[in-house]
């Protein structure tokens, strides 16, 4: 297999697809919300290969974009988790079960 | 700076206005009032800036020599008379919706300028009087912030460039009157007056909607300037089905705003406001901005719809005239007034004079403004007693608002020489005219509109016998004095010009042709011709002097029976209800239309929907809806049930299904 | 040797993601998530885009990752709760996880394989500033011309965020203390 554009997409999509099953596996709030930073990036990596490949600056600028917002949203994500915790005294999802019927 | 940016600086200035005071006066009561009423003046000073400046006499509608097939209908030629050239047309594009482009824009031309020296001139001398009326009201930055809302809504009402900028302005003026009606909210009676007036003018507004949805369906386009085009070179337009739909539904917007047949009950209700509100709203400025729009799309207005215009404002003219008698609240009497001249109005639009209709409604401006200024005097002297059978010789106390009051009610009443005379007269005459021309038929309107006149006579002098005349009648009425300067001085300047700004038709020029007697020649332009053309037409049918003179019998008369019945008694209680007490409940229910629109909502209404329900719950239950209804929204709720678990991972699998889906749907 | 560098590194990234979901420890998690983040800069620099290389390490591997471990450490969680995996859970996880791989690898062969690829000047050209180029001066023109309203507004979003987290992470006591609040459960 040549390293063109099509096996950076595939590294991009398996680590999407691995992030996206340890969403669905994990309860614990902080290791789900690192597999979303996974995904997350393995986008960005889609993005700056399609740059790459198409010759043009603008994906490899969204994704220092990307980074920026990402930071800021770990930031504020995190900072929502830990008010949860002396909320609730939990981070487990299954125990933050209040939207239940 | 040009014509365009002076227009916007006149519209905006008061929304800064309010702005302001909305976000940082709002515990100031004075400095609200003070930054209000210099903007008012601020306005007015442009306004006047604007149409002395930018007033051209060579201006002209058509090029100079233009060849016969370019030029547009004679119906239009004849309402281009009166609109006169266009002096600023400038447009903004705001939203799109597919091929519907909604702009805001200014259409400025002869007819606006006189709306806009109207509304600004009267707003701006209000203002002052309110600074003195309510001087020790609590909520007096709120009442001067919905005053600049006003004056901001108005003008765009005024400016408006097409039929949808000017509905948006419609509404914020309805919005700014609920507003101000209901400043005293801790009044049972203000709440339900402000409730009332907003309704009833939004069933007219329906309408008024349904018609510019026709009007962009039927012409292809909303904006003023095309409809002229469209309709002046193609006047079979305005014939058939489909126009004269779209002109009744227009008029319902007139007809809420103006209080006009059948929606005139919140008028005299809207009378719970302050009474400068009253004054600047509810009779000199939004209630005509009615009659501003017929004028602004009178070629719009196909016969049938002028006919029931007509018809209704004639027969508003007599009743509310009656009506006017039997109350003895001194702002009801003048709120039927009110509604008695804007009948004055419509019969001249409907007898297609809209000139007639604009000259009386700056005449009506004036004098009504005055009035109602008077009566807020007396009002503010007397500790807030409205009853006109509490007060009394309140001519020496007050002299300078009976001097006023009584210059006022003599033009009301339309005495030679006051300014009322010329524009009622010459309506009197139009409707006289039209009978002569038309047939037997419309000498019932000429009937209508006469004795509208005598009718007005007498409720004026009733009023100003029992006000001002005799002895005072209560405590407050025997201790009233004069009021402060910032409420005389407004009173002052509007009495003189409801004494003298009719004398315009005499067409004596000055300032270099840039005045008219005491208006501006752009705006007096605008009934200036309609005016001489119609004194022309009687004098060649040999009518001019007979109808005058009938006029001023019928006026005299009716001073002299007033003054005859009302003027001896000393009693605390109306002389008619005394002598009659059956006449004077007829009129004090005003034709039991509150009655009758009650009973059609208690009554009609209510059980209409007590069947609907009744249908409702039958289909649902006997219909076989029950199992239905009952086991698809049971099954649906179980399922939903399921669906919220209120665990993160069955949500992310919802949503890897939604995806899906919208990926199904994408890719497809 | 370009290409056993792309081998090396996404078999590293692949594996080290992997790590992070069957991992059951956060701290483990971290690490291993910090290695699968660096092999994605890695990925970058083998792109030519060192710059965004290094911001990937430096922002991503370095500074939120610590601030993960801090939160993980800070909460202690792991101890009481380890992870249990019902048998029906990970059957919808390992089927989720095969069909989408499947999903991506399917799309991955949909775009052509570019024989040519285009040449990547160290520095943008006048003629086309806007083409591809591995010095972070292209970035700086693309930025600061064509982005300049994003560039503004994610700064802008920066500090919003900073005031955020300061109001999330007041003590409880200064929140309860304004009258305003509605009473806590």
């Amino acid at each position: 297999m040549d390293t063109g554009l099509q096996a950076y997409l595939t590294v991009a999509g398996l680590i999407f697809a691995i992030g996206f099953a340890g969403v669905l596996l994990h309860k614990n709030t902080l290791i789900i919300y690192m597999c979303l930073e996974l995904m997350l990036t393995a986008s960005t990596l889609a993005l700056v290969a399609f740059s790459r490949f198409y010759g043009t600056m603008d994906g490899a600028l969204f994704v220092f974009f990307i980074i920026t917002v990402a930071a800021a949203e770990v930031a504020v994500g995190l900072a929502i988790i830990v008010a949860l915790y002396r909320r609730r005294r939990t981070v487990q999802v299954d125990e933050l079960n209040f939207l239940k019927h | 700076m040009n014509l365009p940016m002076l227009l916007s600086l006149i519209l905006l200035l008061p929304l800064g206005s309010a702005v302001v005071i909305a976000l940082f006066l709002r515990k100031r009561g004075n400095l609200a009032a003070l930054l209000s009423i210099m903007v008012g003046f601020t306005v007015m000073a442009l306004s006047l800036y604007v149409i002395l400046t930018s007033y051209n006499p060579a201006r002209t509608v058509y090029p100079a020599g233009s060849p016969e097939s370019s030029l547009p209908s004679a119906a239009m030629q004849n309402w281009l008379g009166m609109a006169g050239p266009v002096w600023a047309e400038a447009s903004h594009h705001w939203l799109q919706f597919g091929d519907y482009v909604f702009a805001m824009g200014f259409h400025f031309n002869n007819l606006s300028a006189l709306m806009l020296l109207v509304v600004s001139f009267v707003a701006c001398w209000i203002q002052l009087f309110s600074a003195g009326y309510m001087a020790d009201d609590e909520g007096k930055a709120r009442f001067f912030g919905g005053l600049s809302i006003f004056m901001f809504s108005m003008l765009g009402i005024v400016l408006a460039d097409n039929l949808v900028m000017l509905f948006v302005f419609w509404e914020l003026v309805g919005f700014s009157s609920y507003m101000l009606i209901a400043h005293y909210y801790t009044t049972d009676f203000a709440n339900m007056a402000s409730k009332k007036a907003f309704i009833v003018n939004r069933i007219g507004d329906l309408g008024f909607l349904l018609g510019i949805v026709w009007c962009w369906d039927h012409y292809g386009t909303v904006r003023l300037s095309e409809l002229e085009n469209i309709i002046g070179y193609h006047p079979g337009l305005v014939a058939g089905g489909a126009a004269t739909g779209i002109g009744l539904l227009l008029m319902c917007g007139f007809v809420g705003k103006s209080a006009q047949f059948p929606l005139q009950v919140w008028l005299t209700d809207a009378m719970a406001g302050p009474t400068p509100v009253s004054a600047l709203i509810h009779a000199a400025t939004m209630v005509a901005a009615g009659i501003y729009f017929l004028a602004r799309v009178f070629f719009l207005l196909p016969p049938f719809t002028l006919h029931w215009i007509m018809w209704s404002g004639a027969a508003m003219t007599a009743c509310a005239g009656l009506w006017a008698l039997g109350q003895t609240d001194i702002k009801k009497t003048l709120a039927y007034s009110t509604l008695s001249h804007l009948g004055y109005m419509a019969t001249a639009v409907g007898l297609g004079y809209p000139q007639l209709a604009m000259f009386h409604l700056a005449m009506h401006a004036c004098f009504k403004a005055t009035l109602f200024l008077g009566s807020g005097s007396v009002i503010h002297a007397c500790h807030h007693e409205q009853d006109i059978y509490k007060m009394g010789g309140l001519r020496k106390k007050m002299p300078i608002t009976a001097a006023t009051f009584l210059l006022a009610s003599l033009a009301n009443c339309a005495v030679p020489f006051f300014s009322g005379a010329y524009s009622k007269d010459s309506i009197i005459s139009a409707a006289y005219l039209k009978g002569h021309d038309e047939g037997l038929i419309y000498y019932g309107v000429y009937a209508l509109v006469l004795f509208g006149a005598l009718c007005t006579a007498l409720y004026t002098c009733r009023l100003f016998a029992v006000v001002f005349l005799g002895k005072a009648r209560s405590e407050e009425a025997e201790h009233a004095h004069e009021s402060g300067a910032s409420i005389t001085i407004p009173l002052i300047v509007l009495g003189l010009l409801s004494l003298a700004a009719g004398w315009t038709v005499y067409d004596w020029k000055w300032a270099g042709g840039l005045m008219t007697g005491l208006i501006p020649s752009g705006c007096a332009q605008v009934f200036l011709g309609g005016f001489s053309a119609l004194e022309h037409t009687l004098e060649e049918k040999g009518l001019g002097h007979g109808l005058e003179i009938i006029n001023v019998i019928v006026v005299l008369a009716g001073l002299a029976a007033s003054y005859a019945f009302y003027g001896r008694s000393a009693a605390a209680g109306d002389p008619l209800a005394a002598k009659s007490p059956g006449a004077f409940r007829v009129l004090e229910r005003h034709g039991w239309f509150d009655d009758v629109y009650d009973w059609y909502v208690a009554q009609i209404q209510q059980h209409f929907c007590d069947v609907l329900a009744a249908l409702d719950k039958l289909a649902i239950q006997f219909g076989g809806g029950q199992v239905c209804a009952g086991g698809l929204s049971g099954l649906a709720g179980a399922l939903l049930r399921r669906a919220t678990v209120g665990s993160i991972h069955a949500y992310v699998y919802w949503f890897l299904a939604g995806v899906c889906c919208y990926w199904f749907f994408a890719v497809r | 040797m370009s290409a056993f560098l792309f081998y090396f590194f996404s078999l590293l990234t692949v594996v080290a993601a992997l790590f992070v979901v069957i991992n059951r420890d956060a701290v483990n998690c971290a690490l291993c998530m910090v290695v699968a983040l660096a092999g994605v800069g890695a990925m970058f620099f083998l792109l030519e885009a060192p710059f965004l290389g290094v911001l990937q390490i430096i922002v991503y591997a370095g500074a939120v990752m610590v601030l993960f471990l801090f939160i993980i450490m800070l909460l202690d969680e792991t101890a009481r709760h380890r992870l249990r995996i019902s048998e029906i859970n990970l059957v919808f996880v390992c089927a989720t996880l095969v069909a989408m791989a499947g999903a991506a690898l399917w799309l991955a062969h949909q775009y052509p394989s570019v024989a040519q690829l285009p040449k990547v000047e160290p520095m943008p050209t006048d003629q086309n500033p806007m083409a591809y180029a591995s010095a972070s001066k292209a970035f700086g023109f693309g930025l600061f011309t064509r982005y300049l309203l994003p560039f503004e507004v994610a700064g802008f979003l920066l500090l919003i965020a900073m005031v955020g987290v300061i109001v999330l992470s007041k003590r409880p006591e200064q929140i309860e203390a304004n009258p305003a609040e509605p009473p806590r459960r």
